[in-house]
C-alpha cells in the first residue's frame, strides 16, 4: 500500500466490481439461457441420439458407421461440398457486383435495389413453389428458350442441371440480402480514401483491389460466414423441387437428415448426420475466418 | 354506505359471472383434427357432430399429402397432445403402430366388423390388434378423353372386364388416337412416381409385391419380372406417352386441358372432370399383363387417435362418428366422395356417384364394384412400409426421369437392405 492511500479503496473497488458483475449477468442471463436453451440442449440431444442404435439402451457408434458405409448419405456429403463449393463464392460474387453497382448513382437505384431485396420477403417454400412451375417442361423457362431458338431443356428432372437449377432458386433468394450487408459495408468505407487513392492515380481497379476490398474485409467476412452456413442449411427448395432426385443429385445432407428423422422414423441415423453436418460447417467456417482474419491484427 | 354496498355487490356479481363463464368454458373442449384433404371436405360432418355434441368444438387442420407422414412422426414422435386425432393411410398402419405413434383400441373390434370385410379389417390391424377405425378404401378406374377419340375416328374402348385391355393393347390404341388427334400424351396415372399407382404395374407383372417373408421385412425389387415392368414405365417417357417434370398434384391438369388419352386415377377425379366444361370423358378398366391377374390399388385412408391426445375421449367419439355412424359417414361423404369402407353406405354411395355422371353412370358403377370386389390388392403389410414406400417412389422418380431401369432398382434393392436390418 502506498503512503497516503486510504485504506478502504480497495474494498470499495472490488464491491462496485461485484456490482458491475451482477448487473452483467442480469443483462447477459437472456442471452446466456436462449443459448443453452435453443443451440447447446438441442445439439447435446442431437450427440446423445445420435449415439442410440435404433432400441439400444448404450451407446455405441453404430449410427455413425452405419451412414458412413451407407452410399445414399456419402453421395449426399460429395453433393452438399460440391453444392458449397459453387453456391459460395458464386453469390458472394454477385452480391458484391450488385452493391457496388447499386452503391453508384443509377437511375432509379431505390426502384432496383427493392427489386434484388424483395424475393428474400418470400418465404423460401412459395419461392419453390414459384420456380417448379417456371422449371416445368411447359413452363416459363422453356417458352422463353423456345423464343430465342434454344430447344427444350429438363432443369429440375435431369441429374445434370438439377442442381444448377437449386443453386439458381437459392441465389435468386439469397443475394439481395447479402447485398444490403454488403451495400452498407460500401457506404461505410471513407471517400477521402478513394480521392487519395485516385490523386496517387490508381485506375478504377486498382481503387477496388487496394481500397474497396481490404475496407469491406468485416462486411465480407460476415457475409461469405453466413451465407456459408446458411447454404448448408438449405431444405426447402430441394424437398419441394426435387425431393434429392433425380437420381441423389440435389440430395443435400440436410434432406437426409429430414428424410431419415422424419420419414423413415430413423432418429438415430438422422443425429448422427446433424452432427457430421455441424463439423463440416465448423470446420469450414474455422478454415474462412483464418482465412479472411488481417495479418497485422494478429 | 350504500355506495359501498352496492360496490361489494358489483364485486361478487363479477366474480360470481367469471367463475360461472370459467366453468362453462372448461366443459368446452376442443379436438384437433389432422388430414391431408382439402379445408372444407369434412364442414358436413364437423358441423352435425358439434351440434349433436355442444360441448366439443372440432379444428381441422391439414397439411400437404407429402408432408402428412412427417408431420406425424415429428409432433406425435415428441408426444405432442395438440393433435387428438387423425387420419392415417392404411399400409402405413404397422409402422406407426409399432413405433407406438396409434392408440390400441381393441374395445372397437366388434364395431367394426359390423361395418367392414374381413380385409377392411386387417389392414387396420398390427400384432393381432387393432388401431385405426375404417374411412376409405379406393380403386382406379382408366378415364379416357372422347375428344380426342372421336377427333381421331377410333371406337372408344369398352367398360366391360372382359374386354379389358392389356398394357400392350392400350399403348397401341393410346398411339393411334395421338396419332389421329395431336393429343400430347397416351397413356398417364395421376401419381405417377408413386407406389400406390405403380403396384399394378410391378405386382401385376409376376413379380411379388416388392416385399416379401415374415413381416414383409426383405426387399425384392430388382428381380426379372420388376425390371422387365420397370423398363416399360420408363419407357411410358421415353416415348413421350407421359410427361416428366410434373409433380402428381398437377397431373390432372394434363386431362382437363385435353392433353392426354389415357388417365388412371379414381373416382375422386370424377367429380372435378365432370365439372371441366367441354370435357367429354369415359371410363374403362384399368389395364393388365398380357397372361397375367388384372390387379387394381386399393385401401385409403383410416382414422386413428393420438396415445398422448389431450382429449381422447372426446377424439374417440368423434372417430366413431365420422366412420361407424351411418349419419357420419354420409356427412363425410358429402364433402369427400371418396369410397367408404361401411358396407351399408356404399350402395347408396355408387348409386349418387353414378347419378352426378348420368352419361356412363353405368359404366362408372361396373367398373368400381368389379375391381373392388375382384382386382383389388393391398399395399403389403410391414413395419418396414414406409421406409419401402419412400425409397421406391424416389427410384420410380429416377427412372421416370431417365435413369437406368435395372442399376436403379438393384440400388434401391441395396438401400432397403441395409434400411431394413434397422428395422428388424
Amino acid at each position: 500500500m502506498s503512503p497516503g492511500s486510504r485504506p478502504w479503496s480497495g474494498v470499495q473497488r472490488s464491491m462496485s466490481n461485484w456490482a458491475k458483475i451482477r448487473v452483467a449477468t442480469v443483462f447477459l442471463l437472456p442471452a446466456v439461457l436462449s443459448v443453452i436453451l435453443l443451440r447447446l440442449w438441442p445439439a447435446l440431444l442431437a450427440i446423445h441420439t445420435s449415439l442410440l442404435a435404433p432400441r439400444a439402451i448404450s451407446y455405441s457408434l453404430e449410427n455413425y458407421i452405419y451412414i458412413f458405409t451407407d452410399p445414399v448419405f456419402l453421395n449426399s456429403v460429395r453433393v452438399t461440398l460440391v453444392f458449397a463449393l459453387i453456391v459460395n463464392p458464386l453469390q458472394v460474387a454477385i452480391a458484391l457486383g450488385l452493391a457496388i453497382l447499386m452503391n453508384n448513382k443509377l437511375p432509379m437505384t431505390g426502384l432496383w435495389r427493392s427489386a434484388v431485396l424483395l424475393p428474400v420477403a418470400i418465404p423460401q417454400s412459395v419461392s419453390a413453389v414459384i420456380w417448379a412451375a417456371a422449371y416445368r417442361p411447359d413452363g416459363l423457362f422453356n417458352s422463353l428458350l423456345q423464343a430465342v431458338g434454344i430447344g427444350p431443356q429438363r432443369f429440375v428432372t435431369s441429374p445434370d442441371q438439377a442442381l444448377a437449377s437449386i443453386i439458381l432458386v437459392v441465389s435468386w433468394i439469397g443475394v439481395g440480402y447479402w447485398m444490403t450487408m454488403l451495400m452498407a459495408g460500401l457506404q461505410d468505407i471513407p471517400k477521402s480514401l478513394y480521392e487519395a487513392a485516385t490523386i496517387d492515380g490508381a485506375n478504377a481497379w486498382q481503387r477496388f483491389r487496394y481500397v474497396t476490398l481490404p475496407q469491406l474485409r468485416r462486411p465480407l467476412t460476415f457475409v461469405l460466414v453466413a451465407d456459408t452456413v446458411a447454404n448448408f442449411l438449405v431444405f426447402a427448395p430441394v424437398s419441394i423441387l426435387t425431393k434429392g432426385g433425380p437420381q441423389g443429385s440435389t440430395d443435400l445432407i440436410m434432406n437426409q437428415i429430414y428424410t431419415n428423422a422424419f420419414v423413415n422414423g430413423d432418429p438415430g441415423s438422422a443425429a448422427a448426420a446433424t452432427v457430421v453436418l455441424i463439423l463440416l460447417v465448423l470446420a469450414i467456417v474455422l478454415v474462412q475466418f483464418r482465412l479472411m482474419s488481417d495479418r497485422s491484427e494478429r | 354506505m350504500l355506495m359501498k354496498n352496492s360496490g361489494l355487490l358489483a364485486g361478487v356479481a363479477a366474480v360470481f359471472l367469471m367463475s360461472t363463464a370459467g366453468a362453462v368454458w372448461a366443459e368446452q373442449v376442443t379436438i384437433n383434427f389432422l388430414t391431408a384433404e382439402a379445408d372444407g371436405g369434412f364442414d358436413a360432418a364437423i358441423d352435425q357432430f358439434e351440434k349433436d355434441n355442444p360441448n366439443i368444438k372440432v379444428n381441422f387442420e391439414t397439411v400437404p399429402f407429402d408432408s402428412m407422414v412427417p408431420t406425424i412422426e415429428a409432433r406425435i414422435g415428441a408426444h405432442d397432445s395438440s393433435i387428438d386425432v387423425f387420419l392415417v393411410d392404411t399400409p402405413r398402419v404397422s409402422a406407426m403402430a409399432n413405433s407406438g405413434y396409434l392408440l390400441k383400441i381393441n374395445e372397437e373390434k366388434d364395431a367394426v366388423k359390423g361395418v367392414a370385410n374381413e380385409a377392411g379389417l386387417s389392414v387396420l390391424m398390427y400384432g393381432g390388434d387393432l388401431y385405426a377405425l375404417p374411412l376409405w378404401t379406393s380403386t382406379q378406374m382408366m378415364y379416357y378423353n372422347k375428344n380426342l377419340f372421336d377427333k381421331a375416328g377410333v371406337p372408344y374402348p369398352s367398360s366391360e372386364e372382359m374386354k379389358r385391355m392389356t398394357y400392350e393393347e392400350t399403348i397401341e390404341l393410346a398411339k393411334k388416337v395421338m396419332a389421329g388427334s395431336g393429343a400430347k400424351y397416351g397413356f398417364s396415372l395421376e401419381q405417377i412416381d408413386r407406389y400406390y399407382q405403380l403396384q399394378p404395374i410391378f405386382e401385376g407383372n409376376g413379380g411379388g409385391s416388392g416385399l416379401k417373408d415374415d413381416g414383409n421385412l426383405t426387399p425384392d425389387v430388382s428381380n426379372a419380372k420388376w425390371v422387365e415392368a420397370g423398363k416399360f414405365y420408363a419407357s411410358l417417357f421415353e416415348k413421350g406417352l407421359a410427361p416428366r417434370g410434373i409433380a402428381s398434384d398437377q397431373m390432372p391438369s394434363t386431362f382437363t386441358n385435353g392433353d392426354t388419352v389415357f388417365y388412371v386415377s379414381g373416382p375422386w377425379r370424377l367429380q372435378p372432370f365432370t365439372e371441366t366444361e367441354g370435357l367429354h370423358f369415359g371410363v374403362a378398366p384399368v389395364p393388365y399383363w398380357a397372361g397375367g391377374k388384372p390387379q387394381t390399388p386399393t385401401g385409403s385412408w383410416a382414422v386413428s387417435l393420438n396415445p398422448y391426445a389431450a382429449h381422447l375421449e372426446e377424439a374417440k367419439k368423434f372417430a366413431e362418428y365420422i366412420t361407424l355412424n351411418a349419419k357420419g359417414v354420409g356427412l363425410v361423404l358429402q364433402g369427400i366422395p371418396n369410397i367408404p369402407v361401411n358396407k351399408d353406405a356404399y350402395g347408396p354411395y355408387v348409386d349418387w356417384l353414378a347419378s352426378q355422371n348420368p352419361q356412363i353412370a353405368g359404366d362408372i358403377k361396373k367398373v368400381m364394384t368389379y375391381e373392388l370386389a375382384n382386382t383389388a390388392v393391398p399395399r403389403p403389410s410391414s413395419i418396414g412400409y414406409v421406409a419401402f414406400e419412400t425409397v421406391m417412389n424416389k427410384a420410380f422418380s429416377d427412372i421416370r426421369n431417365g435413369a437406368e431401369v435395372e442399376a436403379t432398382l438393384q440400388q434401391a434393392q441395396q438401400q432397403l437392405e441395409s434400411q431394413m436390418r434397422r428395422i428388424k
